[in-house]
């Protein structure tokens, strides 16, 4: 009964998404383009931390989908559209490689590094000048679907959707049993069966190629980037805040946290230009101390308390 | 035995290759140690709280911002030289360090190292974000007659007044060496350091003397900050490289060796400048620092492996 | 026929040798205890041979084949379990989550199926209420689980690290009950670390005896009891 009513909820949810063009204008289908894929990157990053990695490197990933997939395009001529899925493959097949060195890693080595890799990423990008254009970055000579406001939207949307689908597949599949045993106790998980490396390489991958994804998106949508707006450490910083304000390690929380946090960001951004990050800042510390489990882990706590209150009487 | 001789060879490797710098490119090694001193600085109190609260504390080099900008306040507003404000700056940096400490830290102390990490990551954006809103996004600058000083031997002349952060970076190391190795505080600090429950059971107070380790090193980034504004301009986010920077030289000195890190800091001084030296190669100059933090956690990752 | 076999293992730690030289077999359906002081090397040696920890030199086989080096997941699969003296539940899965995981990656099996598997075995092991977190369970519930968990791997071999530590003699009796039934059934190879010497006589049929890292003794516990180095290892450790 409870399981239908949320997928009757979800399927509602899904078609007004779908939907939005036909009755939002320009502006507010352009707040949800940013609101969409501060969520991906959101959701991305909580299924890596379902193992325990912290991933302090998200903009690496999506700053190298941005310029692999304007590369692939000015460079190589391919089409836009294939341009992305051949950058998502590329963040992928980077994130397997540069995984046999990192996944060894654990905690703030593992969180240092994907930090210190998103900078050698920018730098490499400043200063490949012939090739990625230098400080001035990369302008493309168009913007994907004739610059279609609906059209970027549900390009947008579908970067989600995937990102949804492959978080719900680990939150259903072995994947979930695997990635929360690692990071409970990786002794007893390796007693158990588990291949620890091989769970995490998964795991890696698959974030960091729809990181990649979300960044070819971001770049085919505007049509240029930048080292600096390709490697925007936003794009680490806002999606970490969102899934810790929703609730981290469900696909749930890093949702709710991003319609949240994006649609105050950009309010706030009109109210205050200079320093209207501060918010995030400040929601990562209440919640890492008063509030670690998050929105949607308090409300499971709350309903659950009325539960047996309820069963109580 | 395969140890020294290994040590031997790189010691060898090292003084051939200043040699080489110094014939060669003599600024190199001039503007190398310099850069050495300032990065060391910054890090010895980074160490020193890793080393005893065993804390990342991701928001080291906004603590040296809020510094350098409360010494600008100060020595704009009164005219004050940034050496005489080093005392009241560092005054009101270990009181705020100790507030930091004591209203959030504290509370973290025994959440997972990931809380801790993103607690101090949080801090780290409010700090800054203060800032911006406080003072803007604008860069600031003093200037003082003496920071211009400099030396002519031959044909080559080159400024010698940044070379006071590596006499900061020496006071910091033998001041600390004399705390932890002749007062009773500091004695006490350092078994906190290494081990906390014990030093519980022979009756040290292990949270006052986290806090007071907080707010000594808050004192001394107050102090660098306060010297940092005579040669640099300030802005919100000036501190936020130094904090990597910091990690990474800790980690390459091994954590707890003070001592070491200024050797470290040595090497990237040296080696960044090395490639500003060359037109071909000054961009990269700031990836030498990225790289040499992945070998270094890299290489402890495989070395504790085969331990 | 032989299921595991070490020779000359052993494990040093920067000067330290925890286990030194061990050579030993285990037959399949025998039970084994394993005993000796405190700090004897028991739980090491358990590490070494389930791939916890890497042996500093030595040989260890499973049916015949190299598995010095193999990773502690391969030589689950193969058919190695063991439990923990100091216990490791993964305290974000629910008691029938921790149960199935041996099942899923161990043994290949769907999570359907392994659910059914792991609801069979705790059963037998009396352990109920199986959507419970682990914070809910009491010490005797916290031991069945655990061993629930090395059971889904279908192991061939097994090993017991204390597991009637902090059980009442009620208690230790039924899990004694369990585990000899169980054994019998699946004619599985259990090594047993136990230090309340009635659970070793009642559960064993052979014995060997640690100190220092070293195996002085071994035989049946009648025998080794009276073992005059046996004695003074114990009164030596208890002194
Ligand atoms: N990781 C380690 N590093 C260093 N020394 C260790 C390590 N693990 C165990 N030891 C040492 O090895 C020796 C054997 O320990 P072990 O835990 O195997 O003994 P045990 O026989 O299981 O003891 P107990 O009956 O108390 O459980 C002890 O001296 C212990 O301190
Ligand atoms: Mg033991």
């Amino acid at each position: 009964m409870k399981l239908k009513t949320s997928y009757i909820a979800a399927a509602v949810i899904a078609a007004v998404a779908v939907a939005s063009p036909a009755f939002l204008g320009a502006y507010p289908l352009n707040v949800a383009r940013s609101v969409m894929t501060y969520m991906a990157l959101a959701i991305s990053w909580d299924m890596l931390l379902r193992s325990g990695q912290i991933s302090f490197g998200i903009a690496g990933l999506f700053g190298l989908g941005s310029y692999a997939s304007a590369l692939a395009v000015l460079r190589g001529g391919m089409d836009p559209f294939l341009s992305i899925v051949f950058a998502a493959a590329f963040a992928g097949v980077m994130a397997f490689a540069l995984g046999f060195a990192i996944l060894r890693l654990r905690a703030m080595y593992f969180s240092i590094t994907t930090l210190a890799l998103m900078e050698i990423f920018r730098i490499v990008m400043h200063n490949l000048d012939d090739f990625s254009g230098g400080p001035e970055g990369v302008v493309l000579p168009e913007v994907i679907f004739g610059g279609n406001s609906s059209a970027l939207y549900w390009l947008c949307l579908g970067g989600l959707l995937i990102t949804i689908g492959a978080s719900w597949f680990f939150e259903k599949s072995k994947m979930h049993l695997a990635l929360t045993a690692i990071r409970n106790d990786e002794t007893s998980a390796r007693s158990s069966g588990v291949d620890i490396f091989k769970y995490l390489l998964i795991a890696f991958v698959v974030t960091s190629t729809m990181q990649g994804m979300m960044g070819a998106i971001q770049v085919q949508s505007y049509g240029f980037t930048t080292p600096e707006t390709a490697f925007d450490g936003n794009f680490t910083l806002l999606p970490l805040a969102m899934a810790l304000l929703g609730g981290v390690h469900s696909t749930i929380g890093p949702m709710a946290g991003a319609v949240l946090l994006g649609i105050a960001s950009e309010w706030l951004k009109l109210q205050i230009p200079y320093g209207h990050l501060i918010v995030y800042g400040v929601i990562i510390i209440l919640v890492i101390l008063f509030m670690p489990q998050g929105l949607v882990g308090m409300a499971r706590r709350m309903i659950r308390a009325g539960r047996e209150a309820g069963a109580g009487k | 035995m395969a140890n020294k001789r290994n040590a031997a060879i790189v010691a060898a490797l090292i003084t051939a290759a200043v040699a080489a710098i110094l014939v060669w490119r003599p600024t190199v090694l001039i503007n190398g140690l310099q850069s050495a001193g300032l990065y060391a600085s910054i890090a010895i109190p980074m160490g020193l709280i890793l080393g005893i609260v065993h804390i990342v504390n991701l928001a080291h080099g906004e603590f040296l911002m809020v510094a350098a900008y409360a010494t600008y306040m100060l020595c704009a507003a009164t005219g004050m030289d940034p050496f005489l404000a080093m005392a009241p700056v560092a005054a009101v940096t270990a009181a705020f360090g100790f507030v930091i400490y004591k209203l959030t830290i504290r509370q973290a102390l025994k959440s997972p190292e990931l809380n801790q990490l993103i607690l101090t990551f949080g801090i780290a954006i409010s700090l800054t974000q203060v800032a911006n809103l406080l003072f803007t996004s604008q860069t600031r600058k003093l200037s003082f007659d003496y920071v211009s000083a400099s030396v002519d031997i031959g044909d080559l002349s080159f400024g010698v007044y940044k070379f006071v952060y590596i006499g900061i970076a020496l006071l910091m190391i033998a001041g600390l060496k004399l705390f932890l190795t002749r007062t009773t505080t500091g004695k006490a600090a350092l078994a906190v350091g290494q081990n906390p429950k014990g030093a519980a059971i022979v009756g040290i107070d292990v949270d006052k003397t986290y806090g007071l380790v907080f707010a000594l090193a808050s004192a001394l980034v107050g102090m660098m900050g306060a010297v940092f504004i005579t040669s640099s301009s300030i802005f919100p986010a000036v501190g936020s490289p130094f904090t990597m920077k910091s990690f990474c030289l800790i980690a390459m000195a091994g954590i707890g060796n003070i001592p070491g890190i200024l050797g470290a800091s040595v090497l990237l001084g040296v080696s960044e400048n090395f490639l500003k030296a060359f037109r071909g190669t000054r961009g990269w100059a700031d990836i030498v620092f990225f790289v040499l933090i992945i070998t270094v956690i890299l290489g402890r990752s495989i070395k504790g492996k085969k331990a | 026929m032989s299921k595991l076999t070490t020779t000359g293992l052993t494990k040093a730690f920067s000067g330290l040798v925890a286990v030194n030289d061990v050579s030993f077999n285990m037959e399949e359906g025998e039970i084994l205890g394993i005993i000796g002081p405190n700090g004897a090397g028991k739980t090491t040696f358990i590490h070494l041979v389930s791939g916890i920890l890497m042996p500093t030199s030595g040989r260890i086989e499973f049916k015949g084949k190299d598995i010095t080096y193999a990773p502690a997941h391969e030589r689950s699969r193969l058919g190695i379990a063991r439990t923990y003296q100091l216990i490791h539940p993964l305290e974000n899965l629910k008691v029938v989550e921790n149960v199935m995981i041996g099942s899923v990656f161990s043994r290949g099996k769907s999570l359907k199926e392994a659910r059914k598997a792991a609801e069979a075995i705790c059963a037998e092991l009396e352990l109920d209420r199986l959507q419970r977190d682990t914070a809910q369970l009491s010490i005797l519930e916290i031991k069945k689980m655990e061993i629930a968990r090395a059971l889904a791997n279908e192991p061939e071999v097994l090993f017991l690290d204390e597991v009637m530590a902090g059980l009442n003699s009620d208690e230790t009796k039924q899990v004694i009950a369990t585990v000899q039934r169980i054994a019998r059934e699946r004619r599985m190879a259990v090594g047993v670390v136990e230090h309340v010497m009635g659970v070793i006589r009642e559960l064993t049929q052979r014995v060997i005896v640690l100190e220092a890292g070293e195996l002085i003794a071994e035989g049946p516990y009648e025998t080794v009891s009276k073992n005059p180095r046996v004695i003074e290892a114990y009164l030596g450790g208890a002194a």
